[in-house]
């Protein structure tokens, strides 16, 4: 009886609701695109650049741009892809595409590119895009960190650029002061994310533990957490926060806008600062030069793919796009307008330092984070990201209030890391 | 009984300094938005910007899909009110005048229905809505903020009826109109307050909303509500207090005009249901 | 429509009908929006499921979900943290709206304009709330901080969202600005029943104002404040956009609520089961506290 009554109220339902939906459809010839790079400048503008010259050359078709958040981007693009209506064109962090990869929600590009005819022989960090064997995305930025300055603020405390990691606490300490007396601070020497998504918190922490010897889980996908120098770069990264000397809560816009506007003396970021730079109160005295911690975090950096339930007309459609991201004009331009470097081995790139005085340098400290093998990617660990991310912020912050020896912290990590690998 | 003189400067005093520490953080709002970024980004702050910035407003205007967000909110609010208000004035009425079966039961699940959190109820409606393909349509939105103002307008409003004095439709039918009618032409006219307030009130429940709209709107930006848009404005890249709360302004001046108007009627309308 | 459908519903033994056919809208539509995912909750408490579609067969009955729950610290952490919550908002809301009400409640030159401005936070979107209060409450460039420091009650700038009672402050502040309006707008409904005669005569036998406040005011508002105290207290117990925003439940859960939990659970982690579990516990607390604080006047509410 019940029974028959749930399965009436069911069928009622789904049918006044499919009548509903009916009036919804999404018009035919739109292209859905979500990315957190929308409205930011540089990337913001290849972006944008791209979608025009695609629209242009391909007449009824038009493509929807959404912004996402990049703290909630995770979770917001699974919701979207568990709700069916995942975006056409995906646009995803390369230390987060696995998870929707493994779910079968990422179209195999291969044979889409090779009707396309495109070579991706020595794209940068592309081998990071095949996932069980497939491409499941192009890579779109191989990075590596590097590290600007607010030459007037050194220059006031008399200090040199810092090479090390010794100096760089020193200039950091001497540069975060109260410029006016009332007893609040108002420059600081360095800028961390401390709130926001797991990814962009770990890849701030990620500096201090790189250069203290440490990362996360070893080649073999072993997690390497309870390790002497993982403890030393805990500690590092507990002492710069709990010392004050990064803007407190910040995200990591109000922190390079803090930079850029010549709060900040120091700032270890990707090639993307650089555009932020250039638009600040002080982008005269910003330098860019090598980090003072090495290895500089870098690697693989965001990719592109293609989503698999949608139909195979739009399947055409994305992959015009991705092959179009992949030309050689659009490779210049990310190196021209975006100020990054690109993947394509064959880009031409002259003329770039006209635009980024520093361009030679990217090319370097990129070539210096493959060199150490590093990457963002935690083998072993792939598919958990977004679970282990939150998991190390939640015990990193956990060390800070409560002011836990980071040898303990390294053994609660290592404990609760390797039981989400168990999953 | 009138005042000493000390005795009304206390009273205006007092209500002076009140009103000021509660409304100053929208004062605040304001004046953020009229500040550069540099001004922002110093102590002491600077409580009144010299010259003030007017040109955030139309930069943000221009910069940022605005007036299509409000539009988005404006659909899921109209559309749920006018959906639950329909369904509620009908429901109310029958509740506060026939002693039907069941109808106490009906009671005590609006009651209940009035707890359900809403991030419980999302976690099915995402599924069911999934299931239909309503995922990114702004009727999801409408269907949603219905489940959150039905119970609230349909127990207003019944407790509105039941202040109406009974002899007034019983007198319309004596004339010869049927209940229906009696209730259309008599009863619906002397509820206009009643009516407003409740609509107001689930105005703002809808206008309101953040869960359900970041739950189900996200994947496209043409379909977003303002309070969506504005929660997205905290960039990965650059991060503009002024323009955000520039934004924040806009979207807060509709529904704080509606409210200047209504309020009279709000303060009678939210009560009537709760003296018994 | 001819007569004898119309002429029967006007008969009073059939009045009733009319009282059916004019509920039944607001049931099936309840019944479609409410119920039905009600129970679809329900049923995915009871299965170990991640991100449920209702295409696929459902999983086997277990009551896992229910069983880590109750052994889990994160969960009666999160009673703990809405439990302060609830209790904080409420109190300071109803001090700070029946003050409010009473303040505006005399008779003065411009008291429409003082009772508009006393509710107006009522009608800021929570959001933006948020947004005015995560701005003066901003660790390094926020007006709080310059006033705490200046003034001296403070040695050093708050880190307000990186502090377990800092940020659990702030969420109250917010819920507090957000939350007093109501009660004030209720109280001066409240009020505004009372005879202006009966204070005359309280006056008459020599009554003081705290005599009068505690003689007659409060008890005329006492089933308008017990109304009032239930829904602010749902309010609390239910909120999500204010937290969200401004704190996303941290630092380390210190204002995680159960209500940031369910949602967490099933849009953070995935897992709806899960997080149904979490958010039927929820309902089963909310209809408990509520009956607990109406007691036998829960028939009152509706």
């Amino acid at each position: 009886m019940i029974q028959t009554l749930c399965r009436v109220v069911k069928a009622a339902g789904v049918a006044v609701v499919v009548s509903l939906a009916a009036t919804s459809l999404a018009s035919a010839g739109v292209l859905k695109l979500v990315s957190w790079q929308k409205d930011e400048s540089g990337v913001g503008s290849w972006w944008s650049s791209l979608i025009s010259e695609f629209e242009a050359s391909h007449p009824g078709t038009t493509i929807e741009w959404t912004k996402v958040d990049r703290g909630q981007y995770v979770d917001q693009m699974t919701t979207l892809f568990a709700g069916g209506q995942p975006p056409h064109i995906v646009h995803l962090a390369s230390f987060e595409y696995q998870s929707f990869a493994e779910n079968g929600w990422l179209e195999n590009l291969d044979p889409w590119l090779d009707a396309a005819g495109i070579d991706r022989a020595g794209w940068a960090g592309q081998d990071t895009c095949v996932w069980n064997g497939e491409t499941a995305c192009i890579m779109l930025l191989y990075f590596g960190f590097i590290m600007a300055y607010n030459e007037e603020i050194l220059a006031a405390e008399g200090l040199d650029v810092p090479t090390n990691f010794d100096e760089f606490m020193a200039a950091v300490r001497a540069t975060t002061k109260d410029l006016n007396g009332d007893g609040i601070v108002d420059q600081y020497g360095t800028g961390h994310e401390t709130r926001g998504g797991p990814g962009q918190y770990l890849t701030e922490m990620l500096n201090y533990v790189l250069d203290a010897g440490a990362y996360w889980t070893d080649k073999q996908g072993n997690v390497t957490m309870d390790t002497p120098e993982m403890v030393e770069g805990l500690r590092r990264w507990k002492t710069v926060i709990t010392e004050g000397l990064s803007p407190a809560d910040s995200s990591a816009g109000e922190i390079r806008t803090l930079f850029a506007d010549g709060k900040i003396a120091l700032r270890l970021d990707g090639p993307w600062l650089y555009p932020i730079i250039i638009k600040g109160a002080a982008a005269d005295k910003i330098i860019v030069t090598a980090p003072a911690l090495s290895p500089p975090v870098g690697g693989s950096s965001n990719v592109l793919g293609m989503a698999s339930e949608i139909s195979d007309e739009e399947k055409q459609l994305v992959a015009d796009f991705i092959a179009l991201a992949m030309s050689p004009k659009f490779q210049r331009d990310y190196a021209v307008v975006a100020h990054l470097t690109p993947p394509s081995p064959t880009a031409d790139v002259t003329g770039a330092e006209e635009g980024t005085p520093h361009f030679a340098l990217l090319v370097e400290t990129q070539q210096a984070a493959a060199a150490a093998g590093v990457d963002r990617i935690p083998t072993g660990l792939e598919v958990q990201y977004n679970a282990f991310g939150k998991m190390v912020k939640e015990e990193a912050t956990r060390m800070i209030i409560e002011d836990l020896d980071p040898a303990e912290v390294v053994k609660t990590m290592q404990a609760k890391a390797e039981a989400i690998q168990a999953q | 009984m009138k005042r000493t003189l000390a005795q009304s400067i206390r009273l205006y005093l007092g209500v002076g300094v009140v009103c000021a520490i509660l409304i100053f953080p929208i004062y605040w709002l304001f004046i953020t938005a009229l500040s550069t970024t540099l001004e922002l980004k110093a102590l002491p702050p600077t409580f009144w910007p010299d010259p003030p910035q007017w040109q955030t407003f139309a930069k943000v205007a221009e910069e940022r899909p605005i007036l299509l967000w409000l539009a988005n909110s404006t659909i899921a609010a109209v559309g749920s009110v006018v959906l639950s208000m329909f369904v509620s004035v009908l429901a109310g009425y029958s509740l506060s005048r026939f002693h039907v079966r069941g109808g106490n039961s009906m009671g005590l699940f609006i009651l209940t229905a009035k707890m359900l959190p809403a991030t419980l109820l999302v976690i099915p409606l995402f599924s069911i809505f999934r299931s239909v393909g309503l995922i990114g349509s702004i009727w999801s939105l409408i269907i949603a903020h219905s489940t959150l103002i039905i119970p609230f307008t349909t127990w207003m409003l019944k407790g509105y009826f039941d202040t109406i004095p009974k002899e007034l439709e019983q007198a319309a039918m004596v004339d010869g109109c049927s209940p229906l009618g009696a209730m259309v032409r008599v009863i619906l006219p002397v509820s206009a307050p009643g009516l407003a307030a409740t609509s107001l009130y689930a105005f703002v429940l809808s206008w309101a909303d953040y869960a359900y709209a970041r739950t189900f709107l996200t994947n496209s930006q043409n379909n977003w509500t303002a309070n969506l848009g504005i929660t997205t404005m905290r960039g990965e890249y650059v991060t503009d207090w002024n323009e955000i709360a520039a934004v924040s302004v806009f979207v807060a001046i509709p529904i704080v005009v509606i409210y200047l108007f209504l309020e009279r009627y709000l303060v009678g309308g939210l009560t009537a249901g709760a003296e018994k | 429509m001819t007569s004898r459908f119309a002429l029967d519903l006007a008969r009073p033994s059939r009045r009733h009908w009319l009282g059916y056919i004019l509920l039944a809208p607001a049931v099936i539509l309840v019944a479609l929006i409410i119920v039905y995912p009600l129970v679809v909750s329900l049923d995915l408490s009871f299965q170990k499921v991640g991100i449920a579609r209702l295409d696929q067969p459902r999983k086997e009955f277990t009551l896992v979900n229910y069983k880590r729950l109750f052994s889990s610290a994160e969960f009666w952490y999160a009673c703990w943290v809405t439990l302060k919550l609830v209790t904080v908002v409420t109190a300071v809301c109803f001090l700070i709206g029946l003050g409010t009400a009473l303040l505006v409640n005399h008779k003065f030159k411009g008291k429409t304009v003082a009772r508009l401005l006393v509710a107006l936070p009522w009608a800021i979107p929570e959001v933006i709330a948020v947004v005015i209060f995560a701005w003066i409450f901003d660790s390094s460039f926020g007006l709080m901080n310059w006033i705490l420091v200046t003034s001296g009650l403070s040695e050093k700038m708050i880190s307000w969202f990186s502090q377990p009672v800092p940020a659990f402050s702030v969420v109250s502040v917010v819920l507090i600005w957000k939350g007093y309006p109501f009660v004030s707008i209720m109280t001066l409904a409240g009020l505004q029943s009372i005879p202006e005669d009966f204070y005359s005569a309280a006056k008459v036998d020599g009554a003081n104002a705290l005599q009068r406040l505690r003689y007659i005011t409060l008890p005329v508002l006492m089933p308008v404040l017990g109304v009032t105290t239930v829904l602010v207290v749902l309010w609390v117990f239910r909120d999500f956009s204010i937290i969200k925003v401004l704190t996303d439940g941290g630092p380390v859960g210190a204002t995680t609520t159960l209500s940031i939990m369910t949602y967490e659970q099933a849009f953070g982690f995935f897992n709806f089961g899960y997080a149904s579990a979490v958010g039927m516990v929820t309902l089963v607390f909310c209809v408990l506290a509520s009956l607990l604080m109406l007691g036998h006047r829960a028939k009152a509410m509706y």
